[in-house]
Formats: C-alpha cells, structure tokens, sequence
C-alpha cells in the first residue's frame, strides 16, 4: 500500500527523457532522500546523487559513520525510494511496483548484522527463503541451495540452527541466501565489520570469486585496506558524493581524506613512512606485496637497539587453571566451547585475546569477571577464586569490569549522565555519584556539562561508545576487560578508543581486550594469548607471537603488516630488532640506523 | 551454576533435528497427530484416558530420540503457576458433590474428589507441555508452516492471504531463542555493571528492580531487530507475490497414513475410555 503511495505522488513530478542506448545496470539521476519525518531544513541523507554503475564493477562506498553509505546502497534495490529524482536498474525505475520483482532478485544484499536477516530456523530453508519469494520450482530451488552452500562453504551444517553458528558462518549464510536468487548485483553493507580476520578474508576470497564471474559489486566498509580492492571507490561526506575514482587517486588525497574521517591503509601509511626514512627504500612500490619483493639487501653499518624492557615487577592479576566450559550443557545441543585452558596476567602489560570468531575469546572473558563461574578447573581473579562458592561475585565484578561487544545496544537509560550513574549508584550508592560520573565522562573526552542531558539514542556512533566505556570506568574497576572494543567504529571513532584506552592505563586501570583488529591488539598489548577452536595455542609477549608465522597461521589469523615488513628486511639483512610490532618501533629502528649512518 | 544460561530454558519452539522416525513423517501428518493428541489430552474426562494420554506422550519422546531429561526441564519454569491452579482447584472443586471432606479449613474443605481434580489438572496440563514441546523438537519451523499452508491453502480461494499469517508464525518461533539469548547478553551487560544479576536470589521487589533496566533494552533490541529482519525480508523479494513455492516437497506415504490413522484412532480411545 505504501508503496503504491508513493507511487502515484512521485509520478507527477517524475524526471522525463532518459538518455537513449543500453542502460546502465544501476543508474541514480539527481537523487535526494529525507528520512521521513526529518525536518525539511535539516540537510538531506543524501544530496543530488547521479551515478552509473555498469555490470562487472567492482565498486567500494566508503565514508565515515553517518555518512549515508547505507542509504545509498537502500536505494539500489529499492528498500528506501528517492524523495527527488529517480533510481534506474537495468533502465527500470525503483518507483514502479512492477519493476520490484525483477530489482529485487537481480540486486542482492548482505547486511551487516548477520543475525537479523536469517529468517528461518535451519540454515538450508533460510537459503532458500529468497527463490521461494521468486516463486522458483522445487526441484531447481534445491539445486541452487546445494550449489549456494558449497560456494560459501556452508553445505557441511546445513542441519544446524542458525543462532548457534558464529558471526562469520551466519555471514556466510546470509550471502548463500542471497546467492541462491542469483543477483546480477550483490550489495555488502558493512558485512565484513563483525568478522574475524579469517573471516573477512573469507568474505573478500567470495567477493572476488563473485567479481570473476562477472558479477557487479558494491562494497561498503570501513576498512580502507578493503576498499583499496575496489576497481572505484565511491566517498560519502553528510550525503554529498565527494569523490568518484581510483582507490590510489583516493589515497593520494590526504585533505580529503581527513575531511571526511577517512584514514589511508595502514600498509600505505606505513610505507609512505618508511620510503622518506631510507634512502635504500624510496623507490618501493606503493603495492604492499609487491613492495615486500622489492626490499634491497641491507647496505650499511650495523647499529643494534635492540633493547628489550626488563620484566616489571608485578603480582598476578589473573591466573586460569585447566579451564572447561561446555555451552548449553546438558542440553542436545550441548557444546564444548573451552577445553583446558591455562593461562596468567600479571599487572603492568596489558593483556590480548586473539583467534578467530567461535575460539572461544568471549566466554574465557566472561569468565574473567564472574559471569561464568568455572565448570571445571579453577580462576582466581586477584584475590577472589571463582570456584569457591561462597566468593562475593558483586566484588569480583566491580574489581573486573567488562565492557562487552557493542555496548551501546544495552543502553536503557534515556540520558547520557544517568546510563553512566547505573553502574555506581548499585556499588557505590549516591554519595560522589556526580564525582565519579564526571570523572568517566572526563576520562573518554565527554563533556560533563554538554553530555550529561543528551538523549542516549541521539548521539552517533563514537558517542555512544564513550558513553559505554564510562560507564564501566565510572566503577573504577582495577581490570578493565574489553571485547572487541572497537568493533563497528570508522577509523576515526577507532583512534580516538585507542587514546581513551591508552589514558585509562595510566590512570592505573589494567586493560584485557580480545579483538579481531590487529591494530587493536598491537597498539594496545604486551602479552597475547592465541585462542583457537577453545584450545590456548600460546601465550607469550605480543610481538613474538605475531612474529611466528606458523602459530598465527596455524590460529588462522593474519599477520600485521608491520611484522611481515620487519620480518621481510631482516631476511634482507636489515638490523631490524626481533619485537617490532608497532609502526613507530619501525619508524624508530629505521631513524636510530640513519643515526649511526651520520655519524659512522 | 549456569544463572545466564537462559536458552537452555526454553526447550519450546526447539527443532533438534535426530532423523527420528517421527522426524520423517510429513509435515501435515504430524500437525494431524499432535493437533488429534492434543485435543484428546485436553479434552478427555476420564482418568484412564488421562494416564493413557501421558504414556502415549512418553512414547512418543522415545521414539523422536531426543532426551527425556531435557523435555522435562521444560515443565519447570511452569510448574509454579501449575500447582497454584491446581491448589485452587483442589480446594473450590470439593464443596459440591462430595461431602465428606478429609481436612477442614474454615469454609474451605479438602476431599477426596477434590484431590483427584487437582492432580489431574497437573497432570493434564503437563501432558499438553510435554506435547507441545515435542512438537517442537520434531516439528522444524518450515514444516510447521509447509504443513500448515496445506491445511489452510483453501482459504486462498476465498480471497484470505494465508502466506503473511503463517510469516507471522514463522517470525514468532525464530524470535524465541533469539530473546533469550539477548535476555542473557543484557543481564550479563548489566551484572558486569553492577546489577544484581547471577549473585543471589533476594526478595520479589529486587527482582522486579533488577527486570525492569532489562525490559528496555530488550524492547529496543527487538524492535530494532525486526525492522532489520522486515528489510532483510523486502531485500529478498518477500511479498512482491502473492504465493510462495516451496524447496521441500512432500510424498505421502503409508508411513503418514498410518500414522494419521493410528493417531486419530488413540485420541478417540483416550477420549473414549
């Protein structure tokens, strides 16, 4: 019916005369959108848009939170219609009804929460749920299931129910559904922000794979490594299409670039960097795999910095012990999630957990503040051992606070000042309440005065995960444990985490985080603990776990290109120290040699 | 031990795919069954009846396969409510037709006859539990709805879109475990905040304290999340015909005839006897 509407009001002011010749596969004229309801002076979700898209293109929409990526792509299959101008696919317009069958199964879309588009409750019926739709025969209908699962790689747990799969499987459910309809066009819509480096390899190994078949791609994402894939990338800033090309012309542009909240890819920043650093490296191709072929034998004299910190003196923060956990247990779902893990955090380095999606990193989290206690084996946090039944759990918890992945859904208060109150006002009660709640807000850079009265939902993305990392600080607990803190954050929100975390550490709060981000793990920690299918494969400093290839492999995880680079120019004969991990130990190893180049 | 372990729960609306004989019927054979069962188990008046649908009931777990110990879980977040009714029933049922009463409690009178009705509406009202939950475990949710297009497809000729009803089943059941696991991830997001959650269990009014900062977020999530799915739905050509087909076809057998036969049949004897 709405449709309809729409409809019959759009017709009248409809553009007439479109170019003659083939039509473009996905051709926008001039198209704005309001959300309903917003208010007319506010600016438009998305400002005079006109763009083709031909068949075969690879294309990537980048832009910052809020940028109107995801209601650019809504347009190319007709879930959200222009308020002015017209969307074309195939030379149909979106505004037709009648045209709505043929746009909806030549474009498809992979959303980013793979939870909320599994509509059934076994994986192979929620596959074939879309040529159902298509009123597709029977017989086919299971033929393209069994050929969409085998391409995702799914056709092994098809019997499975989908809320018991991890977020990167569900994905890969998601685009089998999708897959099944055989679209022309398929739209990722930040499908990859809740994927483990695996995971999104995984994603981008289909995506490819889909481009070589000739089929169109839209690509939307915050990591700009993705985007650099693209054969074009498409930029959004509030609504307006600012930049229409080449990844590397995109990159070049380093205004832009910051206007928009948009950072280069790491390996470019990294080897812009380098190549001013040495002269030996200024020729190195802007290519990262290529670049690595292209390290010259080290020519110079050999100056060693390899200073390694002395162990702090520190107590035992945490100290897990033959841990098992089983899922559901005594349930026919029953699922081992942990198996024997071991493993110690003492004070002063900051802890990670990395492995990929279902490792089992969220339950041994939640077991590191007293949510689960241990079904068999032991946990002793600081001085509290969680298998002794009569610990006082209220106490563990507020010495271990745990901000979870995507805080921000579990808001329920309507007020910025009071949802950071919560936490305080049940331990502590109301006296300093104000004190503590401006102190958090301080700690992440909130404004007390400005923030406190804000409507929780009304603040954008970054906002509301400062305001759900106060409201863990507002405890002041001593761990501070963080899952996937910066999940879902464009890389501007995702520095700005960084910095808050880095500040609260020495405000004296322990950090423990587990994440999929490299970036997040090598900024932030000292010791790593590998998860992988529930075992703990090692723990040990950071740095030399990710310099041994074989375990992150074995994890299936990636290395940070920091570590390939530096492992690479040693093999090359580069005095480079064995624990470089971050950028700047690069850079500094790289300044110390032109040092002792000067002055030898 | 397990406070957050919430879908474990709610073994209702759980399809455990065994591949059970039961399991292999079609779709529309096992509504028959379990809609003849429940009929009979709802409506007998007679005790033997009663005791007959309760074994047919065990029976019928041990053929599906899947534990017995997990069915019966589900009996006990009910089970409160249960024995108030039956309380209730024990003591308004006694008065009238049988006067000599074994305790006296003012106006209120205990007997014999009043006990049986309790115990039988305990009994009944477990039986339907148990049998609903089997269906669950038995019934996956596509045959539910395949099952249920077919006994409703002639209201499509009356002009009746029976396609978005049986979506609005289908939601239904696949938002189940979905609330319960986000019910857990909340309580567990707010017991690292200090919320009483999993420490121990106090009296009503903090138990009420404690749900209340728990119904928001879990209104919001939901709604947020059937927008999502209502998108995911548009985004795959739901609704853009007025029929759908399906991937599964059935073939009755003479396994369905039986079992149509052999239900129909035991839900009359239950009644009858």
């Amino acid at each position: 019916m709405i449709w309809f509407l729409q409809y019959n009001i759009r017709v009248s002011s409809q553009p007439s005369g479109t170019e003659p010749g083939l039509p473009s596969l996905i051709q926008f004229d001039h198209v704005t959108y309001n959300h309903p309801g917003s208010d007319p002076s506010s600016p438009p979700a998305l400002n005079d848009i006109s763009i083709r898209i031909e068949p075969g293109e690879w294309v990537a929409i980048v832009g910052a939170n809020g940028s109107g990526k995801t209601t650019f792509a809504r347009h190319c299959n007709a879930l959200l219609l222009p308020t002015h101008g017209q969307v074309l696919i195939d030379g149909k317009n979106t505004l037709q009804f009648s045209n709505l069958s043929h746009v909806r199964a030549r474009i498809g879309m992979v959303f980013q929460n793979p939870e909320d588009q599994i509509v059934a409750t076994l994986i192979e019926e929620d596959t074939a749920f879309g040529p159902e739709n298509l009123m597709v025969p029977p017989a086919e209908i299971r033929e393209r299931v069994r050929s969409a699962l085998t391409t995702v790689k799914m056709d092994g747990k098809k019997d499975r129910p989908p809320h018991l799969l991890s977020a990167g499987q569900k994905q890969r459910v998601a685009l089998a559904g999708v897959l099944a309809m055989q679209p022309e066009c398929v739209i990722f819509d930040e499908s990859t922000a809740m994927l483990d480096p695996r995971g999104r390899l995984d994603v981008l190994a289909e995506i490819q794979s889909l481009h070589e078949r000739g089929i169109t791609v839209l690509f939307i994402t915050h990591f700009m490594e993705e985007a650099a894939r693209a054969d074009r990338v498409l930029v959004l800033n509030s609504g307006n299409l600012v930049f229409d090309g080449a990844p590397r012309a995109l990159f070049a542009d380093q205004a832009l670039l910051i206007d928009c909240g948009l950072e280069q890819p790491s390996t470019l920043l990294l080897l812009n960097e380098i190549r001013g650093l040495n002269s030996q490296l200024s020729h190195l191709s802007p290519d990262f795999e290529q670049a690595l072929r292209e390290i010259p034998e080290y020519k110079g004299s050999y100056i060693y910095s390899g200073r390694i910190d002395p162990p702090p003196d520190s107590e035992t923060l945490i100290a897990v012990e033959n841990l098992d956990h089983f899922y559901l247990r005594k349930t026919p779902l029953e699922q081992q999630s942990l198996y024997n893990i071991n493993l110690e955090v003492k004070s002063g380095l900051a802890h990670g957990f990395c492995g990929a999606t279902g490792s089992g990193k969220s339950t041994l989290l939640q077991h590191l503040n007293g949510l689960y206690r241990p079904q068999k084996g032991e946990v002793r946090i600081g001085d509290f051992a969680l298998s002794d039944p009569d610990v006082d759990i209220k106490q563990v918890r507020r010495f271990a606070g745990l901000v979870f992945q995507n805080p921000e859904i579990y808001f329920f208060e309507q007020y910025v000042g009071d949802e950071i109150a919560y936490g305080p006002k049940m331990l502590y009660g109301r006296d300093g309440l104000a004190k503590r709640v401006r102190d958090a807000m301080e700690l992440v850079g909130l404004d007390f005065e400005k923030f406190k009265d804000r409507v929780t939902y009304t603040l954008s993305g970054g906002e509301k995960r400062k305001v759900a990392l106060a409201s863990v600080l507002a405890l002041q607990p001593r761990l501070l444990i963080l899952d996937e803190p910066t999940a879902g954050l464009d890389p501007a929100s995702r520095r700005n985490v960084h910095g808050i975390l880095q500040h609260a550490q020495t405000r004296g709060s322990e950090l423990i985080l587990s994440s999929h981000s490299m970036g997040d793990i090598t900024e932030l920690t000292q010791n790593l603990t590998i998860l992988s299918n529930g075992r703990s494969l090692r723990t040990g400093n950071t740095a030399d776990l990710f310099n041994d290839a074989q375990l992150i492999n074995e994890a299936s995880l990636g290395q940070p290109s920091v570590v390939r680079l530096a492992v690479r120019m040693r093999e090359r004969g580069w005095p480079i120290p064995q624990r470089v991990v971050k950028a700047e130990q690069l850079f500094n190893a790289l300044q110390t040699m032109n040092g002792g180049q000067a002055h030898g | 031990m397990d406070e957050f372990d919430f879908l474990s729960r709610v073994p209702l609306g759980q399809y455990v795919p065994t591949q059970s004989i039961l399991h292999r019927l079609s779709p529309l054979t096992k509504i028959i069954m379990f809609g003849a069962l429940m009929i009979a188990v709802m409506f007998t008046p007679s005790r033997a009846g009663l005791i007959a649908g309760v074994v047919i009931v065990f029976l019928l777990l041990l053929l599906s396969k899947v534990s017995v110990g997990f069915a019966l879980k589900g009996l006990l977040a009910p089970l409160p409510f249960l024995l108030i009714i039956a309380i209730i029933q024990v003591f308004l049922y006694s008065s009238k037709l049988d006067p000599t009463s074994l305790v006296s409690i003012g106006w209120f009178h205990i007997t014999f006859s009043g006990l049986w009705a309790g115990g039988m509406l305990l009994i009944r009202f477990c039986a339907i539990i148990l049998l609903l939950s089997l269906g669950g475990f038995v019934i996956s949710t596509s045959e539910l709805l395949q099952g249920l297009t077919r006994m409703l497809s002639p209201l499509n000729r009356i002009g009746i879109r029976t396609m978005d009803f049986i979506m609005i089943i289908q939601v239904t059941l696949r938002f189940l475990p979905f609330l319960a696991q986000s019910a857990e991830r909340i309580a567990k997001a707010q017991a690292s905040r200090g919320s009483d959650w999993g420490v121990k269990k106090k009296g009503l009014i903090n138990r009420i304290r404690q749900v209340v900062p728990m119904l928001i977020p879990l209104f919001i999530t939901s709604l947020r999340r059937s927008e999502n799915l209502a998108l995911a739905m548009d985004a795959r050509a739901y609704g853009i015909f007025n029929q759908r087909t399906s991937m599964a076809e059935f073939r009755y057998t003479w396994k369905d005839a039986a079992g149509v036969i052999l239900s129909v049949m035991v839900s009359l004897a239950i009644f009858i006897v």
